[in-house]
């Protein structure tokens, strides 16, 4: 919802009355925000693996919806060389995405190249944005863009935004909003285009927008409008190999890929880390357990008392539960507690990350404890400091 | 190993008492891995160009320092350079190399860069009309020029550095910005830099950093690791990644990189682990409270956008599946947020919500309150718990100790990385660097010494530790103990007589005579040991010895606090654990008697020193642990001529910098002290000042020489002493190796380096005294910044060896001058246990060993 601030009103210039200065109209979030976040949600909603993103600029959208968990390969493609640059380095993972490793494998690749020059790089997508990209086209790439976007390309999905001319009144200066912009289209012209496109290319399409304008404003539309274009019938076959291999016209700016489950290293890393962390608790619990026995006060009853919890440590579903109780307990031999794998594998979170006792004892084998067998982990019951 | 030795070594890594000494090098030093660093995002909101100043530079030299300032802040290593302290020396004008010793050739962890012969760095100023506020519009627009995209260049959006001169002294360009205003730049220059000004310095420093993140390491600090090459510690929930530090500089006559391998630790563990683990520990009653007490002021790290933040509070009211307002007005619980904005779904609907305030950039705007979410946020750095975690520490040095070898391999693929790696070479070459090889030189190993001892001289097998040379021999002289106590549990009680016997036999062969102590047993506790205290002691007592039950801190410090200055005794802690341990015995009793003997004013051990009237002074200055606006400074001076007897004094200073104050009182006592034995006042005097931080070079010479040069002046009315001022560095870049047998070791003791890898404007040099049985030992850096005594060079290098064997605290080398190590181990001692200035009854006893 746009938001009017406080320039309304009547300036006086030298004594004379001057004309209602026009309200300057101020978006929250800012626009461009809400672009991206409208492409955060189709993400959210509709699970694409690849993702290109034309005219991808200092890649911020990409910044934005790189944390999906579906996303496999997020491409983005720009004109201008040293904008792609300019953030790149936002795009490489966080320290938080080495301690916990996403599920799959995520590339991000930026290209140098037009929106218009058809890389075979780019073909079998779910997903291809163009934001604010179609009015810097002048027209002889706007011909060509359909062609390659939607004939060549063939994503699953198209979403193609553009500023909308109906709003433009609202604003202070009536011409374009930039100087590169070749033109601006208001609902109608795009909404014919697009429409033609679509139909041309077996595409279905659906007009929505961002940017309400302010009330009062009338009938204008949303500041930007967003076409998202769906194919129609059976999706595509994959392109065979041959046709890939052919035209490789984009250079590659930036390229990075996630750690992930997926690579075995990292895989091991962290089902050690998670196993370690679970018989922590589990030999913090045994030791707490005694300490209460020995004190037989009531402090072990009273925790269990709801009204008095904060807090209440993992939670697991009844199933979870169940699966827990009904695994072998950790029992005590000596100084040393072992817990049994078969034991570990019922923790949700440990189980997320192997399926059998035997895969949980190849990866942590040479960096956690075992007992002789194999089939417990073992681990020291005496304080290690005070 | 003494007990308190061990008390000690835990959390606290520079002291090298027996514990120590083999774990010096290779405990994960600050150098080595950033274990406190609590920094763990990147700086990346950092403009690479953003340190350069945007104030002008006309001429070079130390002019030029002030351009380094970027809204007050300076940098200190730039700082430093502009201080040319040698063209003031008469006698190392033309050469501070020193002469003894055999020559022996060094491996360095430098590599040199070569500049064409008349390379020039280009600065200009850039004006914008209209003038532009964004500094990145600014960037945006200069970049855009076709006139400059081929040039290497460096800009923050006031100052463009250019590697290549504009045809132009005055260039104007114009350019659109994307609303289509005409913006008209206008380039001037305004400086032309040789490649040894501290700016260019600066500037090289900005292109190897773009370098090394084109090699796809990830920038912490001012440090660049490699995340994907991760070592893991799970049974402490670490993680660390290997790196460099690296830095470009100018050495005695070449532009060198150097690069040393460092760690950065990470925790792997999130907050509502690290609660739910606290919550089995403690139990629920007080849950709650320790859960606040031991969260409030940490850092942690938000794992969906790499922020850092600071705990400031705990809300337990508050629910992920509770609703907040976004910015745009609208309501949205936590779970689905994180859901929506980053497909993060909380497993655990129940945690409560940290609350972090975040400080607006602006002052007008009201600091803003966060909710963040315990199983999303990182702990980071590592607490004084994990510090003092010694199974902890261990695994960790374990992993990150590198043998020199280990290490060289490390560079090699460093620099091979460099060179091979296209966009790096790319960089290099359009500014005209060109990466060469790693640099060899030739240092000296000077002369080892002899130990002195009371009617024996021996030269010891390794000058690393003459422990087993000295077994038999006499210490030089030594009180006897007559009046003593011995205050232990009870449970202590059965191996005080073993232990008593053993110390007893091992103190009679030393010279040093005990006498059956008075024996106290009091209950486990700190009230109980400090009842006893305060009844028994009295000032006939010569020494209090407590038997520790364990190593919870409150018994030492409360012990410590109380012997130090309330009621003045020599004191010494012993573990009940140290001992009973079986068959160590004897070397444990050695250890303690040595203790107790410099406790109650004894001289162990002393070596050959040629210059007669000399008095060496220590000065070290530390942080207080509890107290962040105070430091504590320590100030040991000898007082006789064979540098065996110790003045020691201390003092806490309100002040935020690691400036001392108060070294006219403490010079004069020293000086009268020294009166007081010899009769005279010393001819020379030599301070070595440790604890200097980065950039207080001018600092010291304006404000602490002249301190230390009134009192020496105003001490007597006509020769008064000659004054030699050297800044003692334990942390510095370089790093020497031999070859041998085609695989690279520590150098030998007593190497000192002092050409090539020094720096032309100081009287400085490189010396190696301590020994690493594991990793890699790190040169000991010496700068002399004031010299009235116009010792050679040599000698003032030799003298500074011998310096460093008579620390009594360990039978052999150590990193620095004794004087220095005691300043170091009282100020420890006082900022870390008891927090207030110790008795003046004490000072001429080594009573904080």
């Amino acid at each position: 919802m746009a938001q009017s601030n406080n320039k309304e009103g009547h300036g006086v210039v030298d004594g004379h009355l001057d004309l209602p200065v026009k309200k300057v109209i101020n978006f929250s979030p800012p626009l461009y925000r809400q672009r991206y976040s409208f492409v955060n949600d189709l993400v959210n909603q509709h699970k694409p693996k690849k993702v290109a993103d034309l005219g991808c600029g200092n890649a911020s959208l990409i910044q934005m919806i790189k944390s999906h968990s579906c996303l496999e390969l997020i491409v983005g493609v720009d004109i201008n060389k040293d904008k792609i640059g300019s953030q790149r380095c936002r795009l490489s993972p966080f320290s938080g995405e080495y301690l916990s490793p996403r599920d799959l494998n995520l590339s991000i690749i930026l290209y140098h190249g037009s929106a218009v020059e058809r890389d075979s790089r780019l073909l079998g997508f779910d997903l291809v944005t163009c934001i604010e990209l179609i009015e810097h086209l002048d027209s002889e790439d706007l011909a060509r863009f359909p062609e390659v976007v939607f004939g060549y390309l063939s994503p699953a999905m198209v979403v193609i935004s553009t500023p909308n001319s109906d709003f433009n009144p609202l604003f202070p200066a009536v011409t374009m909003r930039d100087s590169d912009h070749k033109f601006e289209w208001n609902r109608k012209q795009f909404q014919t285009w697009a429409s033609g496109v679509a139909d041309f290319y077996n595409y279905s399409v659906e007009f929505t927008g961002v940017g309400e304008p302010p009330e009062g404003a009338g009938n204008v539309g949303y500041c930007t409008q967003i076409g998202v274009f769906r194919k129609t019938g059976a999706p595509a076959t994959e392109p065979c190999v041959a046709e890939q291999s052919g035209q490789h016209v984009y250079k590659i700016v930036y390229s990075v890929s996630y750690p992930s489950l997926q690579q075995k290293e990292i895989r091991k890393l962290a089902v050690a880390n998670e196993v370690s962390r679970q018989v922590q608790s589990l030999r913090q619990r045994y030791v707490s357990s005694l300490r209460i026995l020995r004190r037989g006060d009531g402090d072990g009853h009273r925790a269990s008392d709801p009204g008095l919890v904060p807090f209440s440590g993992p939670v697991f579903t009844e199933l979870e539960k169940r699966k827990i109780e009904k695994s072998p307990e950790p029992f005590r031999f000596g100084n040393k507690l072992y817990v049994p794998l078969e034991r570990l594998l019922a923790y949700p979170k440990v189980n997320r990350l192997c399926d059998s006792v035997d895969t949980m004892r190849a990866l942590i084998a040479d960096s956690v404890r075992l007992s002789r067998d194999g089939s417990a982990v073992k681990v020291d019951l005496r304080e290690a400091s005070p | 190993m003494a007990g308190r030795a061990r008390v000690r070594a835990r959390g606290f890594t520079r002291s090298p008492s027996a514990s120590e000494v083999g774990y010096l090098q290779a405990s994960p030093s600050p150098e080595s891995a950033d274990l406190r660093d609590n920094e763990a995002s990147s700086s990346s909101g950092f403009e690479d160009t953003s340190r350069i100043s945007q104030q002008h530079v006309v001429s070079s030299g130390y002019a030029e320092c002030a351009l380094m300032k970027r809204g007050g802040k300076t940098f200190p290593d730039v700082m430093d350079l502009g201080v040319c302290t040698r063209e003031k020396f008469a006698h190392v004008r033309d050469s501070k190399t020193g002469s003894s010793g055999i020559p022996v050739k060094l491996v360095t962890n430098l590599f040199s860069l070569d500049l064409p012969q008349d390379w020039k760095l280009y600065q200009y100023h850039v004006t914008y009309m209209p003038d532009l506020e964004s500094r990145s519009m600014r960037i945006a627009l200069l970049y855009s020029q076709k006139e400059l995209s081929s040039k290497a260049k460096a800009f923050d959006g006031a100052i463009l550095f250019l590697s290549e001169k504009l045809e132009e002294k005055v260039t104007e360009l114009s350019s659109e910005t994307r609303r289509g205003e005409t913006v008209k730049l206008t380039i001037t220059l305004t400086g032309e830099l040789p490649a040894s000004s501290p700016v260019c310095i600066q500037v090289f420093n900005i292109i190897f950093k773009k370098i090394l993140k084109k090699l796809s390491m990830y920038q912490i600090g001012r440090n660049f690791y490699k995340p994907s090459e991760p070592v893991e510690i799970p049974q402490h929930k670490l993680s660390l990644w290997p790196g460099f530090a690296i830095s470009v500089s100018y050495f005695e006559n070449k532009l060198l990189f150097s690069a040393n391998v460092s760690y950065k630790v990470l925790r792997n563990e999130t907050v509502l682990e690290f609660m739910t683990a606290l919550c089995y520990q403690t139990g629920m009653s007080s849950f709650t409270q320790m859960c606040e007490k031991q969260l409030v002021g940490l850092i942690v790290l938000t794992r969906y956008n790499n922020r850092t933040y600071r705990v400031d509070d705990i809300d337990w009211s508050v629910k992920p599946t509770h609703s907040f307002q976004k910015r745009d007005g609208s309501e949205i619980t936590y779970v689905d947020y994180y859901k929506q904005q980053y497909d993060i779904t909380l497993s655990d609907l129940h945690q409560p919500m940290l609350v972090s305030l975040l400080k607006s950039k602006r002052n007008d705007v009201e600091a803003r309150m966060v909710h963040l979410i315990p199983e999303l946020c990182f702990l980071t750095g590592l607490t004084s718990q994990a510090t003092s975690d010694f199974q902890l520490m261990k695994a960790v040095a374990e992993e990150t100790r590198l043998s020199p070898q280990g290490r060289q391999q490390r560079l090699a693929r460093l620099a091979d990385d460099i060179q091979r790696n296209k966009d790096a070479r790319f960089e290099l070459e359009t500014w005209g660097l060109h990466f060469g090889c790693q640099m060899s030189l030739t240092g000296r190993v000077v002369p080892s010494e002899k130990i002195l001892m009371r009617d024996h001289i021996c030269q010891p097998v390794s000058a690393a530790d003459w422990s087993k040379d000295i077994r038999s021999c006499k210490v030089l002289s030594a009180q006897s103990l007559s009046k003593w106590l011995i205050i232990c549990s009870s449970r202590a009680e059965s191996m005080i007589e073993h232990f008593l016997s053993c110390l007893r036999r091992v103190g009679s062969s030393m010279g040093f005579n005990v006498d059956y102590p008075k024996i106290l047993k009091v209950q486990e506790s700190t009230a109980a040991f400090f009842g006893a205290l305060q009844k028994h002691v009295d000032p006939d007592v010569q020494l209090v010895m407590c038997i520790l039950p364990s190593t919870q801190q409150n018994y030492y410090e409360s012990i410590k606090k109380y012997l130090s200055s309330d009621c003045p005794v020599p004191s010494q802690c012993v573990l009940v654990r140290t001992l009973s341990k079986q068959g160590m015995m004897m070397s444990i009793a050695t250890k303690i008697a040595m203790q107790m003997t410099c406790k109650l004013g004894g001289e162990l051990w002393a070596v050959e020193i040629p210059l007669k009237s000399l008095m060496v002074v220590g000065i070290d200055v530390c942080k207080d642990a509890f107290n962040k606006g105070m430091v504590v400074v320590g100030f040991v001076a000898s007082i006789n001529l064979r540098i065996t007897r110790w003045f020691s004094r201390c003092i806490l200073q309100r002040t935020t910098t690691e400036i001392a104050d108060c070294l006219k009182v403490f010079m004069i006592g020293a000086l009268n002290k020294w009166y007081e034995y010899n009769h005279g006042l010393p001819a020379r005097i030599i301070v070595y000042r440790d604890g200097v931080g980065n950039g207080q070079l001018q600092t010291l010479l304006e404000y602490e020489v002249p301190q230390l040069l009134s009192s020496v002046t105003e001490a007597s009315s006509n020769a008064s002493s000659k004054l030699s001022v050297i800044v003692v560095r334990k942390r510095c870049m370089p790093r020497f190796f031999v070859e041998q047998n085609r695989a690279l070791q520590n150098p030998p003791l007593g190497t000192v380096v002092d050409s090539e890898a020094t720096r032309p404007e100081w009287y400085d040099f490189y010396l190696v005294s301590q020994a690493a049985c594991r990793g890699t030992v790190n040169p000991t850096y010496y700068n002399v910044i004031y010299d009235d005594n116009g010792l050679k060079p040599d000698h003032m290098q030799r003298l500074t060896f011998k310096l460093c064997h008579l620390y009594y605290n360990w039978p052999g080398l150590v990193s620095i001058p004794a004087p220095c190590q005691y300043a170091h181990k009282l100020t420890f001692l006082v900022a870390q246990s008891i927090h207030k200035e110790p008795s003046l009854e004490l000072a001429n006893s080594l009573f904080y060993l």
